[in-house]
């Protein structure tokens, strides 16, 4: 440690392969990997993963369509770049908010025990008596075919996580001696937070966060395959697989592609999550 | 012991009203979220194209409470719920409890098998790997079992049938009827399964084994065979069976796509088309079944961890 | 005397190419009726001895020597052949008897298992034999207790029961007494000399000189995997040869010098000793930062103190004993605000800041924020404070505290000097009342010594009251001026 540090300053992923073992740093390679092709393909300027070409029916891998063409002869390529677009992205967006709301309310509750405390925990036993995904696919009932309610629904069942996770671990170390020695010393809740909960709090969040995005993208993926998920035309990767299915026969190759791409993102968050959540 | 058990029935019971009032309220939203002219789409799915008229329509409105004003629909849905009825099936004009006695035993049997193989097939790989952690048996069965939980339920299912029916043509890919029918579904429910319980496993293994307790009872000149019977096994199941609760929401998500994938006429297969056909009754009795089942599991690992922790039953 | 044990340049050195030496050779006989005892601080390779003559070393240690019981090299067998002895002809006491009972089965069924399967009685046999053991210890209720319904010391009896049932001749116990109070520990050290009779052999490993007075016999010092000197135990104990016995010996708190202020009459001392004084006005006396009437706690329905009367003026060292779980921590942290007492009243100083009444812990490591360097800490508390920091270096050497140790986190230090560093912390804010929770109860005994010397020389020198809190209590009686038992 002491060695590196004297040669001079570490790039950032130098530090960060320093910090992360093995595994840790092959999930977070893999999903590096993966936004650079759900969000290069399109900069590169391929095909319209809507433009239907019925004279190009299951093409294989060629030159015009590096990835072949689908039932309606689409372009693999840019509907399985969509496809991994739309996952990655949805699944970012509802664990950011999940860990926000999770966090706030978690440190909150776990601070000062009181009605606040018992209220919220309450709201996460409603949130928990259901398997998540049976409340996502309720929702996705309501207002099918939309983004923002499957968005809704995944945060809405991830947030219980962090929030019980924080909440616990907040309320042990609020009656712990390190932090009753820095309240005696007159440091105060920005301190207190700072220097005591946030690092405690930060790796057990970030592979909460995670298995969170997994989950996420589990989800999507399993209500677009039981068709109660996103609607076509979209490329997502279930409804893609439930379309390419019956094709299987003639064109493997089509098939493999959203199952490759759901199995590299899924292991890429479990590798990067590193230990089971407790 | 009497104590712990009631307070325990008692959380449960309170989680079990907690199902009922949350399906119910989903479901009412539901009822308001349909669109004008669905009660003409759901009058039609039920007597024919032809025969639909206003009548008709108005008799599916009154059915729904869609006449009412919002908060007098919605007491009148949760004291339906609360006395048990659960109206008709819009679709087949079936009752909802007749419909879902007919299909909660093909779920039942689909799941049940499922455990059953996870365990077979998980359990044992759990335990030789955690006696010898680190060692080639560990390393294949963590990869494995990574791999597995990679990928959800409904692929495993695909590639099964891809390799079963499709290349091999050993079994149906779907339908139901027969055992055969019965095995690729509950396969590809259990390997998953069986991934994470044979981690939960070996880690249970490892740490007892690693334990000043077991060093101890060896010390105290018992063998290692009784060692790991008196103080092994026991000690282990504590927390595989605690994960048990754990998994329930991975058997329960998997029935409802696995059902879907193999056309198996269960709950989940029932669910999901419901929410296509928005056929609401239907929605609701079935959400509301597959959540009280997983009250009810989650009651019964509760009670085996009571029985199994004599530590529990003091606190 | 018969020998039982004959051990011959026992070595122990870590696996691999450059094998560091953990135990340096070591040899020494177990007689019949004669108890040995190894005194050495922790890491000083003495738990590492135990299991190397139990042949139970991890993998990644190397053993070398013998170890002769009769006739027989243990060392030479091969590892299924030793694990037969165990319980059978060599029985080890565990270090932690929490955690070496199976936390869900009842006591009685360990002991009992043993005699079924080890000592190869009938169910039924085994269970009266389980009754007798458990009897003979003062245990009668606990046949179907789970090892965390009793006590450190009842679980240490337990795992002793439960250790002897296949009636090995010779016994080896690795720090028996380890975190019991004072009474608790004599009953395990009679239980101990009760075990050896006059044919069996027993093996201690402690760092506690009272321990070994105790069992008397034959004594050897250990440091850092040497052996220093050996002997008879009356010989070692009162006059050891070599230096580091003698620091042992003179770390014992029953001979430490009286604290230079204390009144040295036994009768003055007496006379200072506070139980429940006179009932004090409501004001508080002249000089003082810190005064407390009728103060009263009760804690699960048991009263803790009651009436209880204090005064504190800056300077002033007071101490507090009491067997655990007489609520001596408790009465430092209702003096601190910390916790509510049921009754009473208590005063401070208003002009005093509240970040001048601080609070020294008991387990160091858990005191500080782990994940900073020393350095960042208290550089946050200079900053709070607008202190300067020209004020850190002298105190460093004052505490003897090496100025490398700012950049290392509290993990990466010993308990000695975390403990340095909290008092170091505390200084920094000119504190006027300082309450310390059994701050040197996790330490070894020489370091024990050094910094409760440290602790109370500052306190004066800074003009500060001290509240020390201690379960030893010859430790507050030679260290304090005033004492408060509960």
């Amino acid at each position: 440690m002491k060695t590196l540090t004297r040669q001079g300053p570490m790039t950032p992923l130098l530090a960060l392969r320093r910090r992360l073992p093995a595994s840790r740093m092959l999930g977070l390679c893999l999903l590096v990997g993966l936004m650079l092709f759900g969000w290069g393909v399109p900069l590169l300027g391929g095909a319209d993963p809507y433009a239907q070409d019925l004279m190009h029916t299951l093409e294989a891998p060629g030159a015009l369509h590096p990835l072949g063409t689908d039932h309606l002869g689409r372009s693999l390529l840019a509907r399985t770049a969509e496809a991994v677009r739309l996952s990655l992205g949805l699944a970012f967006l509802s664990v950011a908010s999940a860990v926000t709301i999770g966090l706030v309310l978690g440190v909150a509750a776990g601070w000062r025990r009181g009605w606040g405390d018992r209220l919220l925990g309450a709201l996460a036993d409603c949130v928990l008596a259901l398997p998540g995904l049976l409340l996502v696919l309720m929702l996705a009932a309501i207002a099918p075919g939309s983004f923002w309610t499957l968005y809704l629904g995944i945060s809405l069942v991830l947030w219980v996580e962090v929030f019980r996770l924080v909440r616990s671990v907040t309320q042990g170390l609020m009656a712990s001696p390190q932090v009753q020695a820095s309240r005696l010393l007159g440091f105060g809740r920005v301190y207190l937070f700072r220097r005591h909960l946030w690092p405690a709090l930060r790796p057990q969040v970030m592979t909460l966060a995670a298995f969170g995005a997994a989950t996420a993208i589990l989800a999507v993926s399993s209500l677009g395959f039981v068709s109660i998920g996103l609607r076509p035309p979209t490329a997502e990767l279930g409804l893609m697989m439930t379309e390419l299915f019956p094709y299987y026969q003639e064109a493997p190759w089509a098939l493999a592609q959203p199952v490759l791409a759901l199995f590299l993102m899924v292991l890429g968050f479990i590798l990067l999550a590193g230990e089971e959540p407790k | 012991m009497g104590r712990a058990i009631l307070s325990l029935l008692g959380q449960r019971l309170v989680q079990a009203g907690l199902v009922a009032w949350v399906v119910g309220s989903l479901t009412y939203l539901l009822t308001r979220a349909l669109p004008g002219d669905m009660s003409f789409r759901i009058a039609a799915g039920r007597y024919g194209y032809e025969q639909v008229n206003a009548e008709a329509a108005a008799a599916v409105q009154q059915e729904l409470g869609l006449d009412q004003s919002p908060l007098a629909a919605y007491l009148q849905w949760l004291m339906d719920l609360a006395s048990f009825d659960l109206g008709r099936s819009l679709v087949s004009g079936e009752t909802v409890v007749q419909e879902l006695s007919h299909q909660l035993g093909h779920s039942l049997s689909l799941a049940l098998t499922a455990v059953v193989m996870a365990l077979v097939l998980g359990l044992p790989l759990g335990l030789a790997s955690g006696l010898r952690p680190g060692r080639w048996l560990d390393r294949v069965s963590l990869a494995l079992a990574l791999g597995l939980r990679s990928l959800p339920p409904f692929v495993v299912g695909i590639a099964l049938v891809v390799l079963f029916s499709l290349t091999l043509h050993w079994l149906p890919a779907a339908g139901h009827g027969s055992l055969s029918h019965l095995w690729l579904p509950s396969l590809a429910l259990g390997l998953g399964l069986a991934a994470v319980s044979s981690r939960v496993a070996r880690n249970a293994m490892a740490d007892v084994a690693g334990s000043d307790y077991y060093a101890f009872s060896r010390l105290k000149g018992l063998t290692g065979w009784q060692t790991l019977r008196r103080h092994g096994l026991r000690n282990l199941s504590v927390p595989v069976v605690a994960f048990l609760g754990v998994q329930l929401v991975y058997l329960i998500e998997g029935v409802v796509v696995i059902e879907s994938l193999f056309a198996w006429p269960g709950i989940g297969h029932a669910l999901v088309h419901a929410v296509v056909a928005r056929d609401v009754p239907m929605i609701q009795g079935t959400a509301l079944v597959l959540g009280l089942g997983f009250v009810l599991l989650n009651t019964l690992v509760d009670i085996a961890t009571l029985l199994l922790d004599p530590r529990r039953r003091l606190a | 005397m018969s020998t039982m044990m004959t051990v011959k340049e026992l070595c122990v050195t870590t696996a691999g190419d450059a094998p560091e030496v953990l135990l340096e050779p070591i040899s020494f006989a177990l007689k019949a009726g004669e108890p040995l005892t190894l005194i050495g601080q922790t890491g000083s390779g003495k738990s590492l001895l135990a299991q190397a003559l139990m042949g139970n070393l991890p993998g990644s240690l190397e053993v070398s020597g013998e170890v002769w019981v009769d006739q027989q090299d243990v060392l030479s067998l091969p590892l299924s052949e030793r694990r037969r002895w165990w319980g059978r002809r060599l029985a080890m006491l565990p270090q932690e008897p929490w955690s070496a009972l199976d936390p869900i089965m009842a006591i009685g069924e360990q002991i009992g298992e043993g005699h079924r399967l080890v000592g190869g009685l009938t169910t039924v046999e085994a269970e009266q034999a389980t009754r007798r053991d458990l009897a003979h210890l003062g245990l009668e209720d606990s046949y179907a207790r789970l090892p965390m319904q009793m006590s450190g010391g009842m679980a240490q009896r337990a795992a002793f029961a439960a250790a002897r049932t296949g009636n090995a001749p010779i016994v080896i116990a690795d720090e028996p007494t380890k975190g019991l109070d004072r009474g608790r520990r004599d009953e395990v050290v009679a239980l101990l000399r009760e075990a050896l009779g006059s044919h069996g052999a027993l093996l201690t490993i402690t760092h506690d000189f009272e321990v070994a007075r105790q069992l008397g016999g034959k004594v050897m010092i250990l440091r850092k995997g040497r052996c220093l000197e050996q002997g008879d135990a009356d010989s070692v104990l009162s006059q050891p040869t070599s230096g580091y016995g003698r620091e042992l010996m003179e770390a014992q708190p029953e001979r430490w010098p009286e604290a230079t202020a204390a009144p040295t009459d036994p009768q003055r001392k007496q006379a200072a000793i506070e139980r429940s004084a006179p009932t004090l006005s409501c004001t508080p006396p002249p000089g003082a930062v810190l005064s407390a009437s009728a103060l009263g706690k009760s804690r699960g329905g048991r009263v803790l103190f009651k009436d209880l009367n204090l005064a504190f003026r800056r300077g002033d060292i007071v101490g507090v004993s009491g067997p655990s779980g007489s609520g001596k921590s408790s009465l430092g942290d209702v003096l601190l605000g910390l916790v509510a007492p049921d009754e009473g009243e208590l005063w401070r100083d208003p002009s005093v800041q509240p970040s001048r009444f601080l609070k020294l812990y008991q387990d160091p490591p858990a005191a500080f924020a782990p994940y900073w360097t020393m350095g960042t800490l208290i550089d946050d508390v200079c900053r709070l404070h607008r202190l300067d920091s020209a004020r850190i270096a002298p105190m460093l050497e004052r505490l003897g505290l090496a100025p490398a140790l700012l950049d290392r986190r509290p993990g990466e230090m010993s308990g000695g000097e975390l403990q340095r560093f909290s008092i170091l912390r505390a200084l920094l804010l000119d504190p006027v009342f300082l309450f310390a929770d059994e701050p040197t109860s996790r330490l070894d005994p020489v370091t024990q010594r050094e910094t409760v010397a440290l602790l109370v020389e500052l306190a004066k020198e800074r003009d500060c009251a001290l509240l020390l809190v201690s379960h030893d209590e010859a430790l507050v009686t030679k260290s304090c001026d005033r004492i408060v038992s509960l």
